[in-house]
This record gives C-alpha cells, sequence and structure tokens, in this order.
C-alpha cells in the first residue's frame, strides 16, 4: 500500500516532570494494565508515588518516571508469568545497567572512541 | 497486507501445546527483551514475538487463525487478504491490550483479523444490514485509542535552550469509509527547556485514534541524551571536565569556560587537590529547582616542543628536585 504523503504537525510537546499529576487510571492506561494493578504495585511499594497520602487511589499522584517503570514492570509480569517482587528485582537490574551503560558510553566518547 | 505465520515466529509447529507455545515465547522474549538485548532489531522482533503469543496463547483466537490458514493457506510475507466472513462461529476479544501488558502495537496483519479495527469493522458490516442506519451509529462502543510510547535522542544543549525536532510517525487511521489506511507523517515537536533523561514528553492526540467519538491516544516520548565528550548528566546535575594548566591548578586562576549554560569566568583556587570539583550552583539542567554544573578538574601538562620549553621542564625539575610523584600523593 502506498504511503500518504508526509503532513507537518507542529506541536509543543508537554513535559511530564515532577511536578506532572497522573492519575492512577493514566498509569494504568499507559501499560495497558488495570488500576487494581497499579494500586497493589504502589501499596507494595514496587511502585513510587508522588503523594498517596489519602486513602482513596483517585486522589493519589504520580511522576511520569514512574510511568517507565510501570511499563516494565508489566512487560516482565505478563511476559514470564513473574512474581511482582522478582519483576521489580529485575527492573531494578535494568535500570542499573541503563544507568552504567550510560556511564560507559560517555566515558567511550570522553575518550573519542565511541562508534 | 502480509501473511503472517505465527508459527514460524515462535519456531514451534502446528501441532504445539499450549505449553511449548509458553516455552518458546519466553526464550525468545529473553533473546529479544529490548532492555537487554544486543540484537539490533531487537525492538521489531519483540513486537512481532509478542504479536504471535497474543494470537497463539488465546485458544479462540488460535482456533480462528488456524482455520484461517486451512481456508486460504500462504506463505509468509505473501501479499494477503482474509476471505469474507473467515472468522465466523469463532468469538474473540479486543485484541491490542486486552491481554494485558505494555506492547500491543501490532501489525497491520493482526490489526486487520483480531484488533480493535477488526472489531469495529465487523460491527460495521453487521449494522449496516439494518437499513436507514448511519455507518456507525451506536454499534461501536466509544474507546479511547491506545497511547504510544518511543524513544526520543535529544543533545544535552537542548536541555538548556529548548529545542524543535521533526519526527517520521508511521501509523494507521480508519477512513470516512471505516477502512485502515497507513499513514506516513512528520511531526514537529517542541521540545520543552528542562528536559531530563528518562523523563517523558507527552504529545496529546498522537497515539492510536479513538473509536466510536472516542478521542486518541497520547504519544510518550522518552528522552534519552546523545553521549558527548563535553559533560554529562546526572538527574539535574550537569558534570563537564575542565582542563587547567599545572600553574594554575597549583597557583590559582580565573578561567574562562565554555559550559552548556553559556561561556563562564570561574575561579580556580589555589593548592591543586586531587579529583577537583567545582560546583556552580544553579547551573545545571534548568528547572523550578534547577541542578547543579560540576566542573571536573583535570591537570594538562603542556608538551615540551622547543628548547626554551625544555629548558623551561628542567628549571621546573631543580626546583622541585625533592619532589617525588611515586611516593607523594599529589597530582
Amino acid at each position: 500500500m502506498t504511503p500518504a504523503p508526509l503532513t507537518a504537525l507542529a506541536q509543543p510537546g508537554e513535559l511530564l516532570d515532577d511536578a506532572a499529576e497522573l492519575t492512577v487510571e493514566a498509569l494504568a492506561r499507559a501499560c495497558r494494565m488495570d488500576t487494581d494493578w497499579v494500586i497493589a504495585r504502589l501499596q507494595e511499594g514496587l511502585l513510587q508515588a508522588g503523594a498517596m497520602h489519602a486513602a482513596n487511589p483517585a486522589t493519589w499522584r504520580l511522576s511520569s518516571a514512574t510511568v517507565v517503570r510501570a511499563r516494565r514492570l508489566a512487560q516482565l509480569e505478563v511476559t514470564f508469568d513473574a512474581d511482582p517482587h522478582l519483576a521489580a528485582l529485575t527492573a531494578d537490574l535494568i535500570e542499573e545497567v541503563a544507568f552504567l551503560r550510560r556511564r560507559l558510553r560517555h566515558a567511550e566518547a570522553s575518550r573519542g572512541s565511541h562508534p | 497486507m502480509e501473511f503472517k505465520d505465527y508459527y514460524q515466529v515462535l519456531g514451534v509447529s502446528k501441532t504445539a501445546t499450549a505449553e511449548d507455545i509458553k516455552k518458546a515465547y519466553r526464550k525468545l522474549a529473553r533473546k529479544y527483551h529490548p532492555d537487554v538485548s544486543k540484537e539490533a532489531d531487537a525492538v521489531a522482533r519483540m513486537a512481532e514475538i509478542n504479536e504471535a503469543n497474543a494470537v497463539l496463547s488465546d485458544p479462540e483466537k488460535r482456533e480462528a487463525y488456524d482455520a484461517l490458514g486451512r481456508q486460504a493457506p500462504h506463505r509468509p510475507g505473501q501479499d494477503f487478504h482474509p476471505p469474507p466472513n473467515w472468522d465466523a462461529g469463532f468469538e474473540f476479544s479486543d485484541g491490542a491490550g486486552a491481554a494485558g501488558g505494555p506492547d500491543g502495537e501490532f501489525s497491520d496483519f493482526f490489526e486487520q483479523l483480531f484488533g480493535r479495527r477488526a472489531r469495529a469493522q465487523r460491527a460495521r458490516s453487521q449494522h449496516r444490514e439494518t437499513p436507514g442506519d448511519t455507518p456507525w451509529g451506536g454499534t461501536v462502543p466509544p474507546s479511547r485509542g491506545n497511547d504510544h510510547h518511543a524513544k526520543i535522542e535529544l543533545d544535552l544543549l537542548d536541555a538548556y535552550q529548548g529545542a524543535e525536532r521533526s519526527l517520521a510517525l508511521r501509523g494507521a487511521r480508519l477512513d470516512e469509509t471505516g477502512r485502515m489506511v497507513h499513514e506516513e507523517r512528520s511531526l514537529q515537536v517542541k521540545i520543552p527547556k528542562g528536559v531530563r533523561e528518562g523523563q517523558l514528553i507527552r504529545l496529546t492526540g498522537q497515539g492510536s485514534p479513538g473509536m466510536g467519538g472516542a478521542p486518541a491516544g497520547d504519544l510518550f516520548l522518552e528522552v534519552q541524551f546523545r553521549p558527548d565528550a563535553r559533560w554529562r548528566a546526572v538527574d539535574r546535575d550537569v558534570y563537564q571536565p575542565v582542563a587547567v594548566a599545572p600553574w594554575e591548578a597549583e597557583l590559582g586562576a580565573i578561567i574562562e569556560v565554555q559550559t552548556p549554560a553559556g561561556a563562564l569566568e570561574v575561579t580556580v583556587p589555589a593548592h591543586w587537590k586531587p579529583a577537583r570539583k567545582l560546583r556552580l550552583k544553579g547551573r545545571g539542567i534548568p528547572a523550578a529547582t534547577p541542578g547543579d554544573l560540576y566542573l571536573e578538574l583535570t591537570v594538562t601538562l603542556p608538551p615540551a616542543q622547543n628548547e626554551a620549553e625544555r629548558t623551561a621542564y628542567t628549571a621546573f625539575a631543580q626546583a622541585f628536585a625533592r619532589f617525588n610523584p611515586r611516593t607523594t600523593t599529589g597530582a
């Protein structure tokens, strides 16, 4: 099928920083899981919420960094039928590896040997 | 659209048991997991594997897929159009996302047969049999489009200054007759100042189209910084190696440094200490509470390239005759 011609759209990106207020429902949608799954991971400390003081999860607010981690947890749990804590441990290790790879890439770039 | 042989994708036979399929899927998912795989096509392969698993691990979808293969045998990659009523007698739910998990961005083949669009088209064709109805009236329950996720690579300077980037996106949408059409488009994105590595930029309405009048999903871009020999960011703080001459390091000096925040005059304190860092408060990535900029000082020796310079080094050595760098902690 021939692709349609390119169209130009201009759109300002909205930065989801620590102050961004994602709801539990929005996070559930981002990782295609249900809200109970998100609430359970928050209550077990496998995901961190910016503010979950109130008893009502509808009022909890999450930072955008949680989205990436939540998607990773969901993927690990669904793919491998993984225990949530095991998935969280794996996610911790993946995050650590990503951090070290960034340091390595920077070190290689500093030496001028980066591909 | 191209025919997909899901059995071939997972490397299992058509008689594979559910357990065989699960084992094959997990083995491939480990190999091609985008966070750990070193394979160049890991993301595409993982999507293909997820899609094959979504069909073969669901008994109803697998049965319908097998029946389709019997009705209209095809080779992988061959141009394919499903025969009318190929799915008569089978019932399966919404494809993408319904099985759970974040990776529900499937191929045209999957979407046409098992996805939300297929469901909508089935509902539409059934509804059109009733005279007087509009194509979409009431038969398709409103459903918000799926969000899409992608990564975007930026320079650290973009975080200081903001930027505009052009993204090439490929997607599908329903035309006015309800047919799925492919669309390639370029999207101009304004990158806001203050972006950090790992943060998300949301582009509202740039995900999958909604169904039955519901809004489209959003596109989320996860930010990565390109490696740059000049500096690196850790959260909002920025680290920059800065070379100083031996006399600047020991005697102290005011030096000019080109930083991501612009050219700055910096005071190097006298009396060199190894691994010395100078903190410039608030000169890291801009934000309501900006990060700090750390200048990591290293001493660089000037090469002696002529007689005068060699003489200078000799005089230096004589002046520090008692200094032994192998017994002294220092530069």
